[in-house]
């Protein structure tokens, strides 16, 4: 053989990372294969939510498969040029993601079912961000992270407005687009003055690569002072704030939540939120580590803002898509006071990670209950539509208890535990005055959370509208059901089991 | 399968059994029961597999449960000898007790619930018995107490079941209290609730037991062992359905006191050792006067049961836990057996319980009658039956440490001969007494076949004595130990003497004095002063409930007043007023325009500004 070519395609073997990113680039795939199928005859076209589905489970198999046999490389390893580093969370958030998209697909299977809207585009675009999202939390460098945020963002644009005959979707989709675009370009602003910051030659520290975290962090280790830096800063963390929902960016919650499909505001609440923290964990652990003085009473101040805004608006709230974005601007809260406490407590990171899943258990839960429950317009759901739910849906009412039971934090489900964990860290990190504000969120939420719960049981009127216009869930939604609503008791009961705690 | 599992598999299929019996079975008793029962025939197999696998070594097993930081609390597995020959005991009598139920309870309304009932029983009492720690202990503790409460009152459509369930669970909670309080402290003071810790802790260092701790470790085994002030939850308990008598205030739960103190008896220092004793032996002697002026057979047992609880404390407080718990498994075999026994004859009279109406059951029902009478026998402490062993185990430990206990103990023993002779003569000999007995018929082969087995074990279950390898370590210890005691030889004469005096007494006395087959109490017609006294059981309940309705009930009220007016009225209706003001004002900021919410967006903005600027 040509001894030439065997060197150069061994070059070309030593150099390939690709294997890095396969999760990403399977995902990809799959997507764009659910297009072709759309195509090829309207008698395939009916299969595509399986195939979606069962392509995003296969995947979900291989990718814990991987992580039992424990063939991943090492933390900290960066690969393309160090556009992507593997932390210990990058795994663990790659299955989090494509379970959020195999039950977002599941959730979509719903919605679309006897609806005339475009059936393979939402399985493409929910796929799609997926992958934008595995590739979000493993960014090591400011333009992977755009560029992947913004993957994730464009598609969320069409997903909020895909219900595209309600006016309700498509203001959302307005607003959801315009706002989004107004926080990236925030966002943008403040990569840029870190970019300029970090390569001004007159700075010690200085790099040519000024958007790489790696040198970011040893730059801005040597020149924690600097306003430029310090705008910068704030304007990144501006701009993530949209993303996670939190004071004082929240304003967009409900009417987006409201508006946008139900799996798509469950996407919205889970996985776009999910990506946020973890993006706000690294860049607060890598670039920002020695602004820490700095971005403390920050972060304290948009926690507590979160929590109390989130918590009291939806006291009120009898919407319940409304209900739900508000209680998740306070759920965002919650998690940011693991934040702010992970700058002094080691393990707060597992807490927040263990957080996110319990939240995504519990809101699955809930956002299949009210898909299942939901005829014709979603948006207009009201709590007291739910009088006596249980009635006629006794399963569909107690998943929901425990769903709402795991959100509120009532024990033994697991966000309670969680919950705990992350007031206990705080606890730890000194901050008082937080866990104070943050116990008294809980105790307001109980009010919103059981009102809700109390109309499904004890409601003295005999309407039951909801109750008999919904169909008994079918053995498959039992089934889904009844193994999120375990989870759930199993992670209150025993958190152990995800070797986070 | 390693012992390890085996174990975990005993703990998950009782539970196993429960939550399939509450999800989905609901409707169907025939399957729920079956379920129920065949789930504790597997827990039994797979506790003696775990067993047998043992060896000589504990198995131990632990997992962190919580940890954040320093504080931890974990659970696991302690299988030592005591606990083997307890988790034994129970699998094995719990499976025969589910048998019984089937006949029992086959034309029950509410058959799945009792079944679920019984599963989640096991379960907690299984807990109870491999639990490694005291946190794990208390939380199966009250899950004990929870399927006791849930048990007693499964005829809740009678206000005397409604009523001993609730008194059961409420006087249980005095008690578990006083265990919450030294859990705490035992916490505080060794840093760690593992038995095994706590246990090195203190050979190492002697001086840490601690009588305060101990004091109120023990509230648990007063409340759960029903013994003296918080006996009186065990006679009402009788409410519940007759399998439940037999297996949770007979054979298992009750005795899970003294187990309790046995697995933490290096917690316990020498005074709160004679208390305990004098405790047992002070409640030996006046559940048995009590039992002579019950007429209701259950309740009868149930003053025997107290009375024998009674005689496992005295012989864990006279430093012989190992006799204790002798006494704790030949007790439950034939308290089963009496207790089944029973269920067979009320069933077989129609739910008629007054010995009075009873009679002649001997010839209607046989088996039954000959089985209760092996039963009766070994309770009373016939030479070679099961309870010879150990109770005469115990009177040679009270002669040789306590001559008063040992006196005490004596009487007792004459006592229960007495009551049980009472009762066997007046209900199964002499001529039928009302429609229902005249009309008995021998139970089913189901209810049947547990009363052999139960009497074949309180024929042989003491005779294991003279095959020591068979007995476990500890009890081995303290039967050699009490052998080789100074003055041995003379006290067991002495022993054998009194003991068998006192039965030979006993039933005698009770067959002369109440006659063959006697259609009234004659003690209650010649002496009804004396009767009344023993019928008034020294007015417990009366001295609780005058303290209920002049003490806790005021007190109840004007907590209630504030309850209505202050934290009802002022605080939760103030603060969610307002709340719901502020949510009104914040909702009103969501208008929907999105103008308005890019100037948010800028708002926010220049709020981060003066973060960066530290005008803030």
């Amino acid at each position: 053989m040509n001894e030439g070519l065997a060197d150069f395609l061994r070059g070309i073997a030593a150099t390939n990372e690709w294997w890095y990113i396969m999760p990403e680039i399977l995902l990809a795939v799959l997507a764009l294969g659910l297009l072709v199928l759309e195509l090829l005859s309207p008698a395939i076209r009916k299969h595509v939510p399986r195939v979606a589905m069962g392509g995003l489970g296969l995947i979900l198999a291989l990718l814990l498969m991987v992580d039992c046999s424990d063939c991943m490389g090492a933390n900290g390893q960066s690969a393309f040029g160090g556009l992507l580093q593997s932390n210990e969370w990058s795994h663990l958030m790659r299955v989090f993601f494509v379970f959020s998209a195999l039950m977002v697909s599941y959730l979509g299977g719903i919605f679309l079912a006897g609806r005339n809207l475009a059936q393979s585009e939402f399985y493409h675009l929910v796929i799609l961000v997926a992958a934008a999202m595995m590739l979000l939390v493993q960014s090591n460098h400011f333009v992977m992270l755009f560029v992947a945020l913004e993957m994730a963002t464009v598609a969320f644009y069409v997903l909020v407005a895909y219900r595209r005959t309600s006016s309700l979707s498509l203001e959302a989709g307005i607003k959801y687009l315009i706002l989004g675009a107004l926080s990236s370009s925030i966002l943008l602003f403040g990569i840029v003055l870190l970019y300029g910051a970090g390569g001004n030659p007159a700075l010690p520290g200085a790099s040519g690569d000024s958007l790489n975290f790696d040198a970011l962090e040893s730059f801005i280790a040597l020149n924690p002072d600097n306003p430029v830096v310090l705008t910068g800063a704030m304007l990144v963390l501006a701009g993530i704030c949209f993303k996670i929902g939190a004071v004082p960016f929240q304003i967009w919650v409900p009417d987006v939540y409201q508006g946008a499909p139900n799996p798509v505001t469950a996407y919205l609440a889970i996985a776009s939120k999910a990506a946020g923290f973890m993006v706000l964990l690294s860049l607060l652990h890598g670039p920002f580590l020695a602004l820490q003085d700095f971005l403390l009473p920050v972060l304290v101040f948009i926690a507590a803002a979160s929590i109390l805004f989130g918590n009291i608006a939806a006291v009120m709230q009898r919407n319940l898509k409304r209900l739900l974005g508000l209680s998740g601007i306070a759920h965002a809260g919650y998690l940011l006071i693991g934040v702010a406490a992970s700058f002094t407590i080691e393990w707060v990171d597992n807490a927040v990670v263990f957080y996110l899943i319990t939240y995504l258990l519990a809101s699955f839960v809930v956002f299949l209950v009210l898909s299942l429950s939901g005829e014709g317009d979603d948006a207009d759901l009201n709590i007291e539509r739910y009088a006596n739910f249980s009635r006629e849906q006794p399963f569909l009412s107690g998943a929901l208890t425990c769903g709402l039971g795991s959100l509120a934090g009532i024990p033994p489900m697991g966000g309670f535990v969680a919950k705990l964990l992350l007031f206990v860290a705080a606890f730890q990190a000194g901050l008082y005055g937080l866990l104070g504000v943050a116990v008294l969120g809980v105790v307001i939420s109980v009010y919103y959370y059981f009102g809700w719960i109390r109309a499904l049981y004890f409601n003295g009127s005999s309407v039951t509208a909801l109750g008999e216009a919904s169909n008994a869930p079918t053995l498959q939604n039992r089934f889904v059901l009844c193994a999120l609503v375990v989870a759930i008791v199993v992670l209150g009961i025993f958190p152990a089991v995800v070797s986070l705690v | 399968m390693t012992p390890v599992t085996a174990l975990t598999l005993t703990l998950l299929i009782p539970l196993a059994s429960a939550a399939g019996i509450a999800f989905f079975l609901r409707r169907r008793g025939g399957l729920a029961s079956t379920l129920s029962v065949a789930a504790a025939a597997l827990l039994c197999i797979c506790s003696f597999i775990a067993i047998n696998a043992r060896g000589d070594a504990a198995i131990v097993a632990s997992w962190d449960w919580l940890s954040f930081g320093e504080f931890k609390v974990s659970m696991g597995f302690l299988l030592d000898d005591v606990a083997a020959t307890m988790l034994a005991m129970v699998s094995f009598v719990g499976l025969l007790i589910h048998v019984f139920s089937l006949g029992y309870m086959k034309s029950d309304k509410a058959q799945a619930r009792f079944f679920g009932g019984l599963s989640i029983f096991m379960f907690s009492m299984i807990g109870i018995i491999l639990a490694d720690n005291l946190i794990m202990i208390f939380v199966f503790w009250e899950l004990v107490g929870f399927s006791s409460y849930m048990l007693i009152g499964h005829y809740l459509e009678t206000e005397e079941a409604k009523a001993a369930s609730k008194k059961a669970f409420i006087v249980n909670r005095v008690g578990d209290l006083g265990f919450l309080i030294g859990i705490v402290l035992a916490y505080w003071h060794f840093g760690t609730t593992d038995l095994t810790k706590m246990e090195q802790l203190t050979l190492g260092h002697p001086e840490l037991v601690n009588a305060g701790i101990a004091a109120f470790l023990i509230c648990g085994f007063i409340g759960k062992s029903a013994q003296f002030p918080l006996h009186v939850w065990l006679p009402d308990a009788m409410a519940g359905p007759t399998p439940v008598s037999a297996l949770i205030h007979a054979a298992t739960m009750v005795a899970a006191g003294i187990y309790f103190l046995i697995r933490i008896s290096f917690l316990l220092p020498v005074e709160v050792l004679g208390f305990v004793a004098w405790l047992g032996t002070a409640v030996a002697v006046y559940a048995g006067f009590c039992a002579y002026a019950q007429n209701d057979i259950k309740r009868i047992l149930a003053y025997s049961t107290l009375s024998q609880l009674g005689y496992m404390a005295a012989a864990f407080g006279l430093g012989y836990p190992g006799i204790a718990l002798f006494h704790l498994i030949t007790h439950a075999f034939f308290k089963a057996l009496l207790f089944l026994g029973a269920g067979s004859v009320i069933h077989g009279c129609h739910h008629e319980q007054d010995i009075f109406k009873m009679g002649g059951l001997l010839k209607r029902m046989p088996i039954t009658a000959i089985t209760f009478a092996i039963g009766v026998l070994a309770l009373c402490g016939v030479y070679g039956l099961a309870g010879f062993y150990s109770k005469d185990a115990i009177l040679i430990a009270g002669g040789l440490e306590k001559t008063v206990i040992f006196i005490l103990l004596t009487l007792g023993a004459f006592l229960t001969a007495g009551y049980m002779g009472r009762l066997f003569w007046v209900a199964f000999l002499g001529a039928p007494k009302s429609d229902a007995a005249s009309h008995a018929k021998e139970s089913p082969l189901t209810m049947v076949i547990p009363l052999l087995i139960l009497a074949g074990l309180s024929v042989v279950g003491g005779m294991i004595q003279l095959w020591p390898e068979g007995l476990g370590a500890l009890i081995r210890f303290d039967l050699e130990r009490l052998h080789h005691a100074e003055g041995y030889s003379a006290m067991h004469h002495d022993v054998l003497i009194y003991g068998s005096a006192a039965w030979v007494v006993g039933l005698l006395g009770a067959f002369f004095f109440y006659g063959v087959g006697a259609k009234d109490d004659r003690l209650a017609r010649i002496a009804p002063s004396v009767f009344a006294f023993l019928k008034a059981r020294l007015w417990f309940d009366e001295i609780y409930g005058f303290y209920v309705s002049q003490v806790q009930d005021r007190f109840a009220a004007i907590l209630s007043f504030l309850d209505v007016f202050l934290l009802r009225g002022l605080i939760i209706r103030g603060s969610a007023g307002l709340v719901g003001i502020l949510g009104l004002g914040v909702r009103t900021l969501h208008v929907g325009n999105l103008h308005a919410y890019v100037y948010w967006f800028l708002g926010g903005l220049l709020l981060f500004w003066a973060f960066v600027g530290t005008v803030l």
